[in-house]
């Protein structure tokens, strides 16, 4: 199953994920729309010392934030593994319980409309907005094993140069 | 291009014409990226920057307004960067139309002193403007000459606290009054754009409201010197407009002659080729290379300014290729030998299309620099006869590289009608604007609009600027247009008496009784300048003021800054003006009020956004009603 992963060193923090997950999001499509609608980008870029670090949900395989949903809105599909709490039985009710249980931060708050909202790896688009959006490269979107070896390959010549 | 339907190519569509979409395939098939793909790489674009809310002027920034950071570093609000952002974009148009002027005024004077090939042409205007300006007739057209090219320089140059005295002579004294009570009479231009740009730096004028008056201070200094000023220069030098026919579209290029085309907006070095093509020696250097001829061809702006002058230059002049979007297209026919590019909108892309064929690019400005150019040949007023000579050679000397089996010439070519002016129209018209006026009062023109300035891929190559003429006249609506969208309208055929068949029953009967097009030839985007004189004379012959009449104004696929001066003087102007795509301001709430709806109030005009063609067609219909009913008629 494929994920959004970062690749850290290529971020320059120039945004643009969050401004094409908003019009993604958005009922324009596009990002002069989006931003004018004022929809909230469902991944982040927070800053670490100057250095941007984007972040988004994980889609984990055992989410907290399902657990600690009292009400069930919040699922994760046995098929696509996409967790959300949007088009499912139960509507969610804003006690952000699920904010709290997520270890990484990647769900936000609507206070205007009461609700959670988070990355729904834009609910079946072939690739997300984001990664299809990022100039550098820095959001792939891979298997899990994929990214491992690349990853296990990178380090590997890393090591035989330094050698 | 959903809005699209002026060609079949559905599988290669970027352009609205045939022509354009054929060479695109050829390039795309050479693997060489054009605007229209090179643009496509380029998405997503930033939004922070099409909104106008990046501000990169000090090292601190660049800074962004977000929703967790709503100002600066500095502390600058979204309406501050937005409007400062403004200021500075026109700042670049208004200094870009002083130098075109500036070139004009000091060939005048080197023409007044018998130092160049060309010859006072429009005397009777030469005469009409010293008048006006206060200089003594009591000389001869040279002595005459010499001192209105030296008003006009001084023009350009006084301090920003005098008042341009091309203002006060050509503007309506119902607008000079709303601009004194708005504080924004200009002075000389270069001083106004001192100030502009002073005052844009960091932290020297951060008030919105300043900002945004002194937009619209320098598209006024801009309107009377850079566009009136210049269109009136041109008509005394080159000729006024006449009505001529020329043609267009790349179907007109001549596989056997040697080919030059004219890019860019100032016709003065084109003027001097046109002479020197002519010659003997020049013919015969041609016939030895082999070629059957020499033939000038035009892009763009000084395509048209050739087009339209009959005296001078329309009768040897080609016809024109295209327009901005278009300007790799026209090498891809692997026939052009040499490209004259001067002063703006020539793109770098142009010469890597050029490396893939035979074609030499040359700058014929000082201020034009390409890289990987290396024949620049800047004009000079008093070597001009010469450095045609020099261009005509280098293009014969050229030709013998082309590789004629790499030249493909598209099919397609329309003819069209050019030279509409104001005197050009009242020579039509029997001498009076009131034959026409009384057109406009019985209805069956319903109102004017000007479709003008540039060509623009974010909505398909002259596609939206099309649909918009079509529907105007489809409801009765005359249509001027300059600039890009001239060139656009020509190759779809739509400058031609003919098509006044696509018109409404009122304005084809009118247009058959005068063997007129719909869509009126009016030129450059320069000449958005003479579309200025011409609502000055139609308020001034019915006795009202601009912001009264049933007239729209739409930029509908605005590119460049010069069109941003452009556009703010048409809404200081008192006019509609229809700017699409959206200009990058929708970052400020307070700027985007003022700019469309609040200036209303102060200038009668204000910024039309809409970027469905047929949406906003329909608003601008309803603007023309409202002012119908508000005159009585």
């Amino acid at each position: 199953m494929k994920q959004i992963f970062v690749d850290i060193d290529k971020c320059t923090g120039c945004l643009t994920c969050t401004l094409a997950c908003a019009a993604e999001h958005s009922s324009s499509k596009d990002i002069v729309g989006a931003m004018l609608e004022k929809v909230q980008p469902r991944i982040s870029v927070e800053a670490v010392n100057g250095k941007a670090v984007p972040l988004m949900c994980r889609h984990c395989e055992e989410p907290t934030c399902v657990d600690a949903c009292m009400i069930g809105a919040m699922q994760k599909d046995k098929e696509t593994g996409i967790v959300s709490n949007e088009n499912n039985d139960q509507s969610c009710i804003g006690c952000w319980m699920c904010i709290m249980a997520c270890p990484y931060g990647a769900i936000q708050p609507n206070e205007e409309e009461g609700i959670a909202i988070k990355c729904d790896k834009c609910n079946g688009r072939e690739v997300p907005a984001c990664v299809e959006s990022c100039h550098t490269g820095a959001l792939i979107y891979v298997d899990g094993k994929t990214f491992a070896q690349e990853k296990l390959t990178k380090t590997a010549k890393a090591l035989t140069e330094a050698s | 291009m959903s809005d699209c339907k002026t060609c079949p190519s559905v599988d290669n569509c970027y352009s609205a014409h045939e022509a354009v979409n054929q060479m695109q395939e050829r390039l795309d098939e050479m693997g060489v990226d054009t605007v229209f793909t090179r643009y496509e790489k380029q998405q997503p674009q930033c939004g922070f920057g099409m909104q106008g809310i990046c501000c990169q002027l000090c090292s601190h920034g660049p800074c962004r307004i977000t929703p967790k950071a709503s100002k600066g570093i500095c502390g600058a609000s979204a309406d501050t960067i937005v409007a400062r952002n403004l200021v500075r974009l026109t700042t670049h148009g208004a200094a870009a139309y002083s130098h075109h002027l500036e070139e004009l005024a000091k060939t005048i004077k080197a023409t007044a002193n018998g130092k160049t090939p060309y010859k006072i042409q429009d005397e009777a205007k030469l005469r009409e403007i010293a008048k006006v300006a206060g200089l003594d007739l009591n000389q001869t057209a040279n002595e005459l000459a010499d001192q209105l090219a030296d008003v006009i320089l001084s023009e350009l140059r006084k301090d920003s606290e005098e008042p341009l005295a091309l203002l006060e002579l050509f503007a309506p004294e119902s607008r000079k009054k709303v601009w004194r009570e708005l504080g924004v009479i200009p002075g000389g231009v270069h001083s106004e754009i001192r100030d502009a740009l002073t005052k844009t730096m960091s932290n020297i004028n951060t008030d919105p409201i300043d900002l945004l008056l002194t937009t619209v201070r320098l598209s006024i200094a801009t309107g009377y010197t850079g566009l009136v000023g210049t269109v009136t220069l041109q008509d005394i030098l080159l000729g006024t407009p006449e009505l001529t026919e020329s043609e267009a579209d790349l179907g007109i290029v001549d596989p056997d002659t040697v080919n030059i085309v004219a890019h860019g907006h100032v016709p003065l070095v084109a003027t001097a080729v046109l002479q020197a093509v002519e010659s003997d020696e020049m013919i015969k250097y041609a016939k030895e290379a082999g070629a059957k001829g020499i033939k000038v061809y035009g892009s763009m702006c000084t395509g048209q300014e050739l087009m339209q002058r009959k005296g001078t230059t329309a009768s040897n002049y080609s016809g024109q290729l295209g327009n901005w979007l278009s300007q790799e297209h026209h090498i891809a026919t692997g026939a052009v030998d040499l490209v004259m590019m001067d002063m703006n909108c020539s793109i770098p892309g142009m010469k890597s299309v050029a490396d893939k064929f035979h074609t030499k690019l040359v700058s014929v400005d000082r201020i034009l620099r390409m890289e990987g150019v290396k024949d620049n040949i800047d004009y000079v007023p008093e070597k001009v006869e010469e450095q045609a000579k020099e261009l005509v050679k280098l293009a014969v000397d050229t030709y013998k590289n082309r590789d004629k089996s790499k030249v493909q010439i598209p099919d397609h070519k329309s003819a069209a009608v050019a030279g509409f002016s104001v005197e050009s129209i009242l020579g039509a018209l029997g001498g009076s604007l009131d034959p026409l006026l009384d057109e406009v009062k019985k209805g069956n023109i319903k109102g004017i609009a000007a479709v003008v300035g540039c060509t623009n891929n974010r909505n398909g190559h002259d596609s939206k600027g099309l649909t918009i003429m079509k529907e105007f006249i489809k409801n009765d609506v005359l249509v001027i247009a300059a600039g890009c969208m001239s060139s656009g309208a020509e190759i779809e055929g739509l400058m031609l008496p003919s098509a006044a068949d696509q018109a409404g029953d009122g304005l084809k009967a009118v247009c058959k009784a005068l063997g007129v097009p719909p869509v009126l030839n009016f030129g450059s985007c320069v000449d958005i300048g003479r579309i200025g004189v011409a609502v000055t004379a139609i308020a001034g012959a019915l006795g009202v003021d601009p912001s009264q009449l049933p007239v729209v104004a739409s930029a509908p696929e605005y590119l460049e800054q010069k069109a941003i001066a452009d556009g703010v003087f048409a809404v200081s102007f008192g006019l509609l003006t229809h700017i699409g795509p959206v200009p990058p301001v929708t970052g400020s709430p307070l700027v985007t009020k003022v700019l469309t709806e609040d200036i209303e109030g102060l200038t009668g005009g204000k910024v039309l956004v809409e970027e469905d063609p047929l949406k906003a067609t329909e608003k601008m219909l309803a603007h023309i009603d409202k002012k119908r009913q508000g005159l009585g008629i």
